[in-house]
């Protein structure tokens, strides 16, 4: 048995390319994205957010095989703690984690839509999450 | 659907709405839905995929109780070579595999133009 298509009913891979690139368009014109996109730039020019952020990431690499095999000291994870709540203190971290959680909900709500259009997962075909 | 339709702004919803139009026209997503009716129509099909859906749940019951017999194999076995040799199941499949693959590259297209990998934005975050 073969599939029959209709020529004239297909798409094709410039017209669906246009139309991925003017969806990219729209999202970009969103407030989420536009708020994400500027607490992005902030947040990579604020010295002492990225710091807390630098002290925080090489105490968790200086710790990583500990906390890999769950057999991290006491005071170490209190230590590490206290660097995690330094970063997440400072006030572009703070904005820039909410514009992401905000851009992360525009971009479940847009893929949810597009799925239940198409009637296939479009998260769970690109794999995403797993890196 | 309707909850989070709200949340869009508008200009994204009809872009949203779209790209999925202009998806359902591409070929690899017109063959799938194609093979999906084809399937759903097909009384033969649809009762072969639901007798294999029993008897793996069966399967997997004797499995788990350690209860597996050769006569379990086997049936098993059969039942999956009758599923394969059926063209109808094996259409809906490779097409539905066919799909899957594509889309991925209507998200790289879309995340070029973000600069984040759009799909992994809206995903589950698992690493």
């Amino acid at each position: 048995m073969e599939t029959i298509i209709n020529e004239l009913e297909i798409a094709s891979p410039s017209v669906v390319r246009q139309a991925a690139r003017d969806f990219a368009a729209a999202l970009s014109e969103t407030p989420q994205f536009k708020t994400y996109e500027e607490f992005t730039i902030q947040l990579r020019g604020d010295t002492a957010a990225q710091k807390t952020i630098h002290a925080y990431q090489e105490k968790q690499r200086s710790l990583q095989t500990l906390l890999m095999l769950h057999a991290l000291p006491p005071q170490e994870q209190a230590e590490l703690e206290r660097l995690k709540q330094d970063y997440l203190a400072q006030p572009v971290v703070k904005a820039f984690l909410t514009a992401q959680e905000d851009l992360i909900v525009l971009c479940q709500t847009a893929t949810d839509l597009l799925g239940q259009h198409i009637g296939l997962s479009f998260t769970a075909a690109c794999g995403s999450g797993c890196c | 659907m309707n909850t989070n339709l709200t949340k869009i702004p508008p200009g994204l919803l009809a872009a949203t709405k779209a790209l999925a139009e202009t998806l359902l026209h591409s070929e690899p997503l017109l063959a799938y839905h194609q093979a999906k009716t084809h399937l759903e129509r097909d009384a033969e099909a649809s009762a072969f995929l639901e007798r294999l859906s029993t008897v793996q749940n069966e399967f997997r019951v004797r499995q788990s109780n350690g209860s597996v017999t050769q006569a379990d194999i086997d049936r098993l076995r059969v039942l999956q070579n009758e599923v394969q040799a059926n063209k109808i199941i094996m259409l809906f499949v490779e097409t539905q595999q066919a799909a899957i693959a594509y889309l991925p590259e209507v998200n790289k297209e879309i995340s070029q133009l973000l600069g984040f990998d759009f799909a992994g934005m809206a995903g589950p975050a698992s690493c």
